[in-house]
């Protein structure tokens, strides 16, 4: 057996080839975790440089992040990493399915702000609000089901409008040839300074009321119920887990996504094979589109009706951003993404105990920064992988020809 | 002298010798042509001459001295230049600024566009090349364009230059200008290859000829002791010709007919002007014709990819002109491509998910909006039997198959979907005997079955051992209609080459 002949054998065993890699590789697993390890240890060396003790770092960090349990405040610790994640998660599926289909959809920031003003609008316009709240007061003990009703019309018509936010990009993109990227972060902009310039300070705000409180609060019935008192915990992680879930049929189980995948498989050599089997490229990129922006959006409405109960005069962006970074630590898969979230939402909910030790919250973002820059250096990382493997494996079976040898 | 000298030069691929074992001399201010069908080795050697690739064998002597070429920059070194086909300008540079790059001229960090201009000028002056050293690169005609590369090779000293295919992207007016040119570079002493498969511009600027066939050189003749006829021979040859039973059928009604039809390439020139033609049930219509007279932009108009210009087009008597893909497929177009990894297959898709691309939608394989995949396995298992399709598992990444398996399973798809007219373009290119073989029986069976095929080839023992009529495409027309049993490999060779046109046309 020739030495080429060998290596060929061994990556094929663990799933690679010479056409690149397969979609049941072990290592598309590996990767990422190992990306996600080398960025915490990469983020000890970090913290040391700077004179800091890493293991008390890490372990306010995750002692307080609500992964682990115990400690008298872990119940709202808890409470807050899955508050925080439900919104990651719902950006990151936003970007990932994008992703999956050859598009980069760098505007889940702005289609996450257009999902969370129009949820706070139906949250409280008099027209929808006083319907439920009468509603509500008729049906006595049925009155979840006016709440029912009240919330999934804000996060419909959230969902909605995100979409079509998103849409516009895809159709920028399929009739003008505007580039995705530019189409989506000109689109980010102009959302946000549409609705944090003129309608939280302008249309939105009740008249009595100064310029810098937000917007009117929403109706009790608009908002979404909490599941674990007397932590604000709420449905949004649940609703955001169904996301993930239709999102993961929609891309494999579905024509839709069938056709989706082909698209983004051949993205970057011009679409042809689906497109000479008569698939509808244009309709599918801009249904992508939607759906994308729709993602993004959800989570918007968790901002509102979940945590915030108006649009606050002091939002801050970042939510779509950080979808990024989760959709390629997740590798653009659901189940991956929803990891990622979760992980993401840790970090961030333990940042704030670092700093009571004189520890720059900073420290997380550190992490996650370099996490995904593990993730975007994964030829490497799998290059080096296979070496060990094979290392390990020659160690442990040398190949026939040197025993023939010997 | 000998400018440049090759000694058995070889060039092994994966599964293909390109060149083998080539040996010839050219003389310093010589043109010397380089002919051969697409495929026959021609760009391989320019590029192993140029440095881009390395040989598997042999050597090269430049000005007499043995010389190793390890790179584009050694080449450079050498005093060679190459004149791409494909140009690589920047469009939004000035002329000057696309003809000193990489080596332009500064005054201490700054470049010095001043002097850079009027060096450009002086060469242009020198060579009598004019150009605009001010215009915008991408402002400026095909033509014109090529003159900065001539000129940029110039400018770095090129005393060998080598011209890949220069006239493939020119107007006739454009070549003759062209020509021009190299004859006042042959007259300053510089020695030209000069690449085509356009007998009659190797006729006329040529000194001396060398023709290629599948990777070996043929012969070297002198332009004044040969003609096109003779070329073309020599380029054509005799191919080993597969047994193709005949098979005959009883030709049905007109599927595929279009009429006057004018298409444009990507670029906007008409490659397609004024094609007829009407495919019947039960018959095979051979398109022969050297690559580039149109058949890719044909083929586009016919499988919805782009709308004719003018003309008319239907498929069982409908219009088609303006339609989409879709609408063809429904129509009952099938499409087998020589592209197989850009246009036959989603190569990260598995076996099992390629099987059923174009008739996924709709029952069997997708109830509602729910793609079935227990169905679309059962269909791949079947069809990877019944086409043998190796290695066989269904999971597998159509990239992971070779040429041949990958043929296979697009027929699978293509011949399983319900249609009536089959479009084959060069559907045995890079395949070995055996899946060649494998694609001639499916097509006569395809023929047996009543289908419309129409076949679209560069192979002319698979034009004749398949068609019952053959179409001769010379750029962009149908210059001639016969039948296999009327005509030869050598015949059809010249009319493909267009030799002889011209008399016809004028006659």
């Amino acid at each position: 057996m020739s030495e080429s002949n060998f290596t060929t054998k061994f990556l094929k065993l663990f799933g690679i080839d010479n056409q690149g890699h397969n979609r049941r590789d072990p290592l598309n697993v590996w990767v990422p975790l190992i990306s996600v390890g080398l960025a915490l240890i990469f983020g000890m060396i970090v913290i040391a440089a700077s004179g800091r003790n890493p293991f008390q770092a890490y372990g306010l960090l995750f002692g307080d992040s609500g992964l682990i349990p115990g400690g008298p405040a872990w119940r709202r610790e808890f409470a807050e990493l899955l508050i925080k994640s439900a919104m990651y998660i719902a950006t990151g599926l936003s970007v990932a399915l994008a992703f999956k289909g050859g598009l980069f959809n760098i505007g889940a920031e702005g289609q996450f702000w257009v999902g969370a003003i129009v949820a706070t609008f139906f949250g409280y316009w008099a027209p929808v609000a006083h319907t439920f709240g009468a509603m509500y007061a008729a049906l006595g003990s049925f009155g979840w089901i006016a709440q029912l009703l009240h919330g999934a019309i804000c996060v419909i018509m959230g969902m909605l409008a995100g979409g079509a936010w998103a849409a516009v990009a895809g159709y920028l993109y399929v009739k003008r040839g505007v580039n995705i990227v530019i189409g989506t972060i000109m689109l980010n902009w102009i959302a946000w300074f549409l609705i944090t310039s003129w309608l939280v300070i302008g249309p939105m705000t009740p008249p009595s009321q100064t310029f810098t409180s937000g917007t009117f609060y929403v109706a009790d019935t608009a908002k979404l119920w909490r599941i674990m008192m007397p932590t604000r915990l709420n449905t949004s992680i649940l609703l955001v887990l169904l996301a993930a879930y239709a999102t993961w049929f929609l891309l494999y189980k579905t024509t839709v996504g069938y056709e989706i995948r082909a698209i983004g498989y051949t993205a970057n050599i011009g679409m042809e094979a689906p497109r000479a089997q008569g698939i509808n490229i244009s309709r599918r990129i801009l249904q992508l589109m939607f759906f994308s922006g729709a993602l993004a959006a959800l989570g918007g409405t968790f901002f509102i009706l979940g945590m915030q109960y108006q649009f606050p005069n002091t939002a801050i962006m970042g939510y779509g951003w950080t979808g990024i970074a989760i959709a390629l630590i997740g590798q653009s898969e659901p189940l991956g993404v929803v990891l990622a979230g979760l992980f993401i939402g840790a970090l961030r909910t333990g940042a704030t105990s670092m700093q009571v030790a004189n520890i720059p919250k900073t420290f997380s973002d550190i992490i996650e920064g370099m996490a995904v820059g593990f993730i975007a250096m994964q030829v490497a990382v799998r290059y080096y992988l296979v070496k060990i493997i094979q290392h390990r494996h020659a160690r442990r079976d040398p190949p026939a020809d040197q025993e023939a040898a010997a | 002298m000998k400018a440049l000298e090759v000694r058995s030069i070889s060039k092994m691929f994966p599964g293909n010798l390109a060149n083998d074992n080539i040996s010839f001399s050219v003389e310093k201010g010589e043109i010397f042509a380089i002919v051969g069908e697409n495929g026959a080795g021609k760009s391989t050697l320019m590029n192993i001459i140029y440095g881009i690739y390395t040989p598997s064998g042999g050597d090269l002597l430049v000005n007499e001295n043995e010389v190793k070429i390890r790179s584009v920059e050694d080449a450079i070194k050498l005093r060679m230049g190459m004149v791409h086909q494909e140009f690589m300008l920047i469009p939004r540079f000035t002329v000057t600024q696309n003809i000193v790059i990489g080596d332009e001229p500064h005054k201490g960090i700054f470049f010095d566009y001043g002097r850079a201009v009027r060096e450009v000028r002086e060469l242009s002056e020198r060579v009598s090349l004019t150009v605009d050293a001010t215009a915008l690169a991408g402002d400026l005609p095909v033509g014109v364009q090529q003159r900065i590369e001539i000129l940029k090779v110039l400018r770095r000293g090129a005393e060998i230059l080598i011209f890949d295919e220069p006239t493939a992207v020119l107007t006739p007016e454009e070549t003759v200008e062209l020509f021009v040119t190299m004859r006042k570079l042959q007259a300053e002493g510089k020695t030209i290859l000069f690449i085509s498969h356009k007998l009659k511009e190797v006729m006329e600027i040529a000194d001396r000829i060398a023709v290629l066939r599948r990777g070996k050189l043929q012969g070297i003749v002198n332009k004044k002791d040969t003609n096109e006829e003779e070329l073309a021979r020599m380029m054509v040859g005799r191919n080993v010709v597969l047994e193709i039973p005949k098979v005959d059928v009883e030709v049905g009604a007109v599927a595929f007919a279009c009429h006057d039809l004018h298409v444009r390439n990507k670029r906007g020139y008409e490659a397609v002007k004024g094609m007829s033609l009407e495919v019947h049930g039960g018959e095979i219509v051979g398109i022969a014709g050297v690559q580039g007279n149109g058949q890719d932009e044909l083929v586009n108009a016919m499988i919805g990819f782009s709308h004719p210009v003018s003309g008319s087009m239907e498929l069982n008597g409908k219009n088609m002109r303006m339609v989409t893909t879709a609408q063809l497929r429904k129509e009952g177009m099938s499409y087998i491509t020589e592209d197989r990894g850009r246009r036959g297959l989603v190569m990260p898709y598995t076996v099992r998910e390629n099987s059923v691309m174009g008739q996924h939608l709709g029952r069997p394989f997708s109830k509602g909006i729910r793609m079935d995949y227990d169905k679309v396995g059962e269909f791949a298992e079947g069809k990877v039997k019944e086409y043998d399709i190796r290695p066989g598992d269904v999971y597998d990444t159509a990239g992971s198959l070779s040429g041949g398996n990958q043929q296979k399973l697009i027929l699978a798809r293509e011949l399983s979907l319900p249609h009536n007219f089959l479009i084959a373009s060069q559907p045995t290119r890079g395949l070995d005997v055996g899946a060649t073989e494998f694609v001639y029986r499916k097509l006569l069976e395809e023929k047996k079955a009543g289908k419309a095929i129409l076949l679209i080839s560069l192979e002319l023992s698979e034009i004749l051992g398949l068609s019952d009529r053959i179409l001769v495409m010379f750029e962009g027309r149908i210059v001639g209609e016969t039948t296999p049993d009327k005509t030869t490999e050598e015949a059809l060779g010249l009319l493909m080459l267009g030799v002889g046109i011209d008399k016809k046309v004028q006659s």
